[in-house]
């Protein structure tokens, strides 16, 4: 009896770790209805197979870092939508920390610019940041390459994927975007109730937290999206360590001090800690920070120079609507799951 | 015989693609751009040689590297010929990429244009390959886009790390886009055409780019005002060496 549950439970650990093989029909990108046009041109990086996989196996391995024992899933973990969950400051090489919260990854073909300064104008781009930083990665593309190239089985898969065997950084960063690409959330119960679907039925306390969001929090956090991919100053104080003065770095505009990119809110449960470095631990402690600690500044967004009135109640009935951002289909896609192949 | 008719089908299939490469279409010819970095009217010689700059700091060249891009020829009549799409990267530090070829229609031209440095559609469009793949070591990771120019060295003057001195010029966004454009009038009219190899040899002069006292400005690594003076600064190190014309023979 007992051989037989460890056999079951074998078999399952077996069924999931080799159990899914990706289809063509698998790596459609879908565009919802009433979505605005994706931001990344598909056309010019089409999604295959061969792409997809090749993708997944990179983000999974961990020979992108320097000392081999950090990959993106490091920091990026499927269940919390691809954060570093419960990391402040997403920390990487040798132990060391970042300045900033790792993002959320998903819906990444809308994303107009990357990172929270927005220094990245590109997803296929994007992973340059990771591999090159030093508390991060510690790499850099060249020696990615050349490490790749000494790899039993890569050559295969890029040769699979873009019909060349000789490994590029081109095609590395390729591939990494047409996985990426497909991290897409939109089946949440929100969703379903938008869309009138089983699933949907929403409570009276969620509905109401959904009017509230629309009336005090909808310029930023825009639905369908749940952000505008503006940069804005929402108060918070400097952290006269870290210094990090968010947009202005990028733009050397002094007007664009202490702006951060507005996150999506989708999933956002699932994701803590908050803010650009992490400094929330609860969407409760946000809420308060929206109405008792804004700090005024130059900068400051428009919508925060007033106070926000929300009563403690608004907030928890804000709070449970949020919840209904989180999107299991997207959180379990076993797509995403690391494949041992 | 059969053996020899074998052997000789085989022969002019492996000859055939050099032929190719050596006789153009009737119509076109091939230009040879020779880039020759120059530290004034000395040729430049990577980490072992001394130079005096025109403060008189004495100073010692470790990198130079810059991108060609959008590479056209003007001719007297008005029309200009664009080779599209061409990127090319220069290294002083390997021999190959300082010379290469390209081929154009034939006719008599009388400039030759690019841009130091890319422009800003390829800074904006993702990850791209050839010259241009990120893994040059010609990218910036933390604000996209391409270092234009590189050059690096060491000297006395600098208060530095090992007294060294780096400039890594680039940035596409207005105001501080440090792609510049250089124009290169050829005196001598270039007559392209099927038979005639031209040869354009142009000199990069280091002393020309270095016209600040590396005591005062010695590292400038991300893009902005100074990285966008800088630029100006070196599109002046550009200028035509010579002209060669060698008749080409078309077996
Ligand atoms: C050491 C932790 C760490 C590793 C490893 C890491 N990331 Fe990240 N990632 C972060 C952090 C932190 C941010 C936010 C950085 C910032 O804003 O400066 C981020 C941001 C991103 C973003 C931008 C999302 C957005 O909405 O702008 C993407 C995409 C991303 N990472 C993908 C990757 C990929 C692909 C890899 C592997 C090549 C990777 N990451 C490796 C921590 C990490
Ligand atoms: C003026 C634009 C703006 C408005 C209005 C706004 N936010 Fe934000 N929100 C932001 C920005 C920008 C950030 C990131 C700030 C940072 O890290 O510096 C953010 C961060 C958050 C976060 C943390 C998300 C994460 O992943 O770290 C939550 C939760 C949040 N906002 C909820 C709300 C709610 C709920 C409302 C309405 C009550 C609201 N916001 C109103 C701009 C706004």
């Amino acid at each position: 009896m007992k051989y037989l549950v460890t056999a079951c439970i074998g078999a399952l650990i077996l069924y999931c770790s080799f159990g899914f093989d990706i289809k063509p029909e698998d790596i459609r990108f879908v565009r919802p209805d009433g979505w605005p046009k994706p931001v990344y041109d598909l056309s010019k990086n089409k999604i295959t197979v061969d792409g997809f996989k090749l993708g997944r196996k990179l983000f999974f391995d961990p020979i992108l870092s320097r000392d081999g024992s950090t990959s993106c899933a490091s920091c990026h973990t499927q269940w919390s939508a691809f954060t570093h969950v419960d990391h402040g400051l997403s920390h990487g090489i040798n132990g060391l920390k970042g300045k900033r919260n790792s993002l959320t990854l998903f819906n990444l073909a809308w994303n107009k610019a990357f990172m929270w300064d927005g220094g990245i104008n590109h997803l296929e781009v994007q992973p340059l940041g990771p591999i090159t930083n030093p508390v991060e990665m510690g790499n850099t593309l060249e020696n990615v390459v050349k490490k790749l190239d000494t790899v039993k089985g890569y050559r295969a898969r890029f040769y699979l994927a873009f019909g060349d065997s000789a490994i590029t950084g081109q095609h590395v960063l390729k591939a990494l975007a047409q996985f990426t690409v497909m991290f897409e959330s939109f089946n949440s119960k929100y969703d379903k109730y938008t869309r009138h679907e089983p699933g949907g039925e929403m409570t009276e306390q969620e509905l109401n937290g959904l009017a509230l969001f629309r009336k005090n929090c909808e310029s930023c956090h825009n639905e369908p999206l749940f952000t505008n991919y503006s940069f804005q100053n929402v108060g918070l104080s400097l952290d006269t360590e870290l210094k990090d003065y968010g947009r202005m770095a990028i733009t050397q505009d002094p007007r664009d001090s202490l702006k951060f990119k507005v996150p999506s809110l989708r999933n956002v449960a699932m994701s803590y800690p908050y803010m650009h470095d992490g400094r929330f631990r609860t969407l409760m402690q946000v809420l308060d920070h929206y109405t008792n600690t804004i700090v005024q500044g130059p900068t400051l967004a428009k919508e925060f120079r007033k106070p926000m009135i929300l009563s403690p109640q608004d907030k928890k009935d804000i709070i449970e609507f949020l919840k209904t951002l989180t999107d299991k289909d997207f959180l379990f896609d076993m797509r995403f799951r690391e494949q041992r192949e | 015989m059969n053996y020899l008719l074998r052997l000789s089908l085989l022969l002019a299939i492996l000859l055939l693609p050099a032929y190719g490469i050596a006789a153009p279409a009737p119509d076109s010819g091939i230009v040879t751009i020779v880039i020759e970095p120059m530290f004034g009217d000395q040729p430049l010689q990577l980490s072992d040689k001394q130079y005096v700059d025109n403060f008189g700091d004495t100073l010692y060249i470790d990198l130079f590297r810059f991108y060609m891009t959008g590479l056209d020829f003007g001719s007297k009549a008005d029309t200009t010929f664009v080779l599209a799409g061409y990127s090319h990267l220069v290294d002083a530090e390997d021999k190959n990429t300082l010379s290469f070829s390209v081929k154009i229609p034939a006719g008599t031209y009388s400039s030759f244009n690019f841009t130091a440095g890319v422009d800003s559609v390829d800074n904006t469009s993702g990850a791209n390959g050839g010259d241009l793949d990120p893994a040059m070591g010609m990218y910036w990771a933390w604000n996209t886009g391409y270092i234009m120019a590189k050059l690096e060295g060491h000297s006395n003057v600098c208060k530095t790390l090992h007294h060294a001195f780096e400039f890594h010029i680039g940035g596409y966004m207005p105001p501080y886009n440090a792609a510049r454009n250089i124009a290169i009038a050829l005196p001598r009219a270039m007559i392209v055409d099927h038979d005639t190899r031209n040869t354009l040899r142009i000199k990069a002069d280091l002393a020309t780019w270095l016209t600040t006292s590396l005591a005062k400005v010695n590292s400038i690594v991300i893009p902005g005002k100074d990285a966008a003076a800088m630029a100006d600064n070196y599109a002046k190190m550009y200028s035509l060496d010579k002209e060669v014309q060698i008749p080409l023979i078309h077996e």
